[in-house]
């Protein structure tokens, strides 16, 4: 449960060099890797607004420029959704109103009292600031949905134009590019697979560079707009640097930054924002291209379709109590393990490899992923993406007594939840303490370095353990069942040097 | 850090046929209208106002030291009328919290000295951080993170909300509850 507690006191090495703690990992079943948030690929699967719970598809994201239309922000303090509130108003009665009046007398019973009838109007007010859309001169709307005035932006005609602009030109550059190509399917560059992954081709290479002219003559070439005119720029008044100004009154950074398109220095021009739309992502292994997380594409819906989480593959290390710290004392520290998958696990504790050695992994993955990439031809990948395993940044500071033998820990069975029997095995070896079901506690020693008090103590160590890949459908025999043996670098922060003299 | 067992006094709490262990220091006002869903903890000085109107929670509910459980009410032309508060299941709720809330879904972690202003709707798999004010009327979205700075953080595939938050929160609540048990003396 290290979530709960800012500090994470266990924590394990992804494939990519980063530490992490299990519960922020995933485990690629095709690599058989951790993988990290960091070292993946992060992809939009759907949009929606974290306060109306709507799914929006992408392509109606995209025309509301990925804000939604009912809900809106405050934009004081932008942390908090405006919410509206209904008042009542006294208004003259209309001869329609009357009309309808008299149809439904018994709705609107205040309607047939006099001239003046009641009529609900809404405004829009922050329930964390106090901000109003009266503070800013919005008028009351009679209804509460889709009818707030939009706000206008001094330049939305010019981005406009330049929007058309560019999107003709890129409809004339496709023309040119579809021109070119038909010319050339009989002499293909061989470098023409590469460029097109690069979303440039040849023509568009030597168009950048200058060399236009063997480009046939672009037809249609949409009209240049004009370049914005640098007009005059206006004197600042004399009076700016005596004036006392109110700083009530002056919008902050962060407000200016929720409405880049007006950034107003005044209050009084503060407008509700429409709301910022929220993503679903998947998440994709860089080297072999599956998905380690796909969720469901419902809002509100916490399933998932593919989740490869760690949690549920690697070994889970827990601290349950480690003492006394002293510095070159040895101490005790008792962890707790537990087997996640359906099938035992034989674990052995070893020593971290040294830095050669974590240079030499270093470079014998980084020749892997070259000849990965070479192999895969269909790879939407380029080498670049993949991120180069860096070297652990956490040193152990002290020294962990390694266990003479590797142990087996149960498999997880769901049935035997309920029976809490700690079982005793008399071939298990001195330092497990006690198992239970797929938990096994094991006590070990350690010899934190020569620190200072109040230093913290950190140990490290690589877990080996044996990892069988599940059959992925039922038709699949059991014996396809294939066991690996893999890794993981575990480091524990199991505390600060305590000074025992003084007590 | 694995959970540390939690000893309390047999004669302090209650445990009821469904398992819930209650604790003599709470008020629960309008005991009829509280339904604790089984295998709930509520700890000293928590504060239930059932009797505003219904409250339930779902089963591995643990409501801590001082936490103040208070159905959220709405104001009308005509007066106030309360609401009812559903929590879901595997839910935390930290010490002197309070919580005003309409409905709080499952695998949710409030932390401590929280205020959830009414009507707020907290989504499953959100996490409340400690000392967080949430505004009445605030929707946390499943996986979303609310700060103590007000902010609201993450999505589901970010690091603010772990990934498997459904599992952690089962993990947690069940070894919460089977770690709270009766001293021997
Ligand atoms: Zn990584
Ligand atoms: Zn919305
Ligand atoms: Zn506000
Ligand atoms: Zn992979």
């Amino acid at each position: 449960m290290d979530f709960l507690i800012s500090q994470n006191y266990v924590n394990y090495v992804c494939q990519c060099g980063l530490l992490k703690p299990l519960t922020n990992l995933y485990f690629c079943r095709h690599c058989l890797n951790l993988r990290c948030s960091f070292c993946c690929h992060h992809e939009v699967d759907s949009h929606f607004c974290r306060n109306c719970l709507e799914n929006i598809p992408s392509s109606e994201a995209k025309l509301r420029k990925n804000k939604c239309n009912s809900c809106f922000d405050c934009p004081s303090c932008s942390f908090s959704v405006l919410s509206a509130r209904a008042t009542t108003i006294q208004v003259p009665m209309t001869v329609k109103e009357k009309q309808e009046g008299e149809e439904s007398s018994t709705t609107t019973s205040e309607a047939s009292s006099g001239k003046m009838v009641a009529k609900k109007m809404y405004y829009l007010a922050c329930l964390a600031c106090r901000y109003s859309s009266r503070d800013v001169g919005i008028s009351d709307q009679a209804s509460q949905n889709f009818c707030w005035p939009e706000q206008e932006y001094m330049h939305a005609n010019r981005f406009n134009t330049i929007l058309n602009y560019y999107q003709a030109l890129v409809l004339h550059d496709k023309q040119v590019k579809q021109d070119e190509k038909r010319r050339k399917t009989t002499n293909k560059s061989k470098f023409q697979s590469m460029t097109d992954r690069t979303g440039l081709n040849v023509s568009a290479i030597r168009r950048q560079m200058g060399f236009d002219k063997t480009v046939s003559k672009p037809k249609n070439k949409p009209a240049s707009i004009l370049p914005s005119m640098t007009e005059e720029v206006e004197e600042l008044s004399e009076d700016i640097f005596t004036k006392p100004i109110n700083l009530k009154n002056i919008t902050t950074i962060e407000q200016r930054f929720t409405q880049p398109a007006n950034q107003p220095e005044s209050v009084k021009h503060l407008y509700p924002q429409h709301k910022n739309l929220s993503i679903k992502r998947s998440i994709r292994c860089r080297h072999c291209e599956h998905n380690v997380i796909k969720p469901e594409y419902n809002p509100t819906s916490i399933k998932y379709r593919i989740q490869q989480f760690a949690s549920s593959h690697v070994p889970e290390v827990r601290i349950i109590k480690c003492y006394p710290l002293m510095p070159n004392k040895s101490a005790f520290i008792t962890l707790k393990l537990t087997n996640p998958t359906m099938n035992d696990m034989t674990i052995t504790i070893m020593e971290l490899p040294t830095d050669d050695e974590e240079v030499m992994m270093i470079d014998e993955m980084k020749k892997n992923f070259e000849s990965l990439t070479v192999s895969s031809k269909s790879s939407l990948m380029r080498p670049s993406l993949i991120e180069d395993p860096r070297i652990v940044s956490c040193k152990p500071t002290a020294k962990l007594e390694l266990p003479d033998s590797s142990f087996v820990i149960n498999q997880r069975d769901d049935s035997a939840e309920f029976d809490d029997e700690i079982q005793t095995d008399k071939k298990d070896p001195k330092f497990v303490i006690w198992r239970k079901a797929n938990k096994i506690a094991i006590e070990l020693s350690i010899t934190p370095n020569d620190l200072k008090v109040n230093d913290e103590v950190i140990v490290g160590f690589t877990m080996h353990y044996t990892y069988s890949t599940v059959p992925s459908t039922t038709a699949e025999k059991k014996d396809s069942q294939q066991r690996h043996a893999l890794n993981a670098r575990v480091y524990l922060n199991v505390g600060n040097i305590v000074d025992y003299s003084t007590k | 850090m694995e959970i540390c067992d939690t000893y309390y006094s047999k004669d302090e709490f209650v445990e009821t046929a469904s398992g819930n262990k209650v604790n003599r220091q709470t008020v629960l006002c309008g005991s009829q209208n509280i339904v604790l869903h089984g295998k709930v903890i509520v700890d000293k000085g928590a504060i239930i106002r059932g009797d505003l109107a219904n409250v339930r929670t779902g089963r591995y509910c643990i409501i801590s030291k001082n936490a103040v459980i208070r159905p959220p009410f709405k104001q009308f032309s005509k007066g106030v009328a309360f609401f009812p508060l559903h929590i879901g299941d595997h839910v935390y709720i930290g010490e002197n919290s309070v919580i005003s809330a309409a409905s709080i879904g499952s695998y949710v972690y409030i932390g401590k000295n929280a205020v959830i202003g009414r009507r707020c709707v907290i989504k499953d798999c959100s996490i409340i951080e400690d000392g967080a004010i949430l505004p009445p009327e605030t929707t946390l979205a499943s996986f979303m993170k609310f700060t103590k700075e007000g902010k609201i953080e993450g999505g589901q595939g970010t690091e603010s909300v772990p990934p498997a938050m459904l599992d952690l929160m089962v993990d947690f609540t069940k070894s919460f509850y089977e770690h709270f048990i009766p001293s021997t003396h």
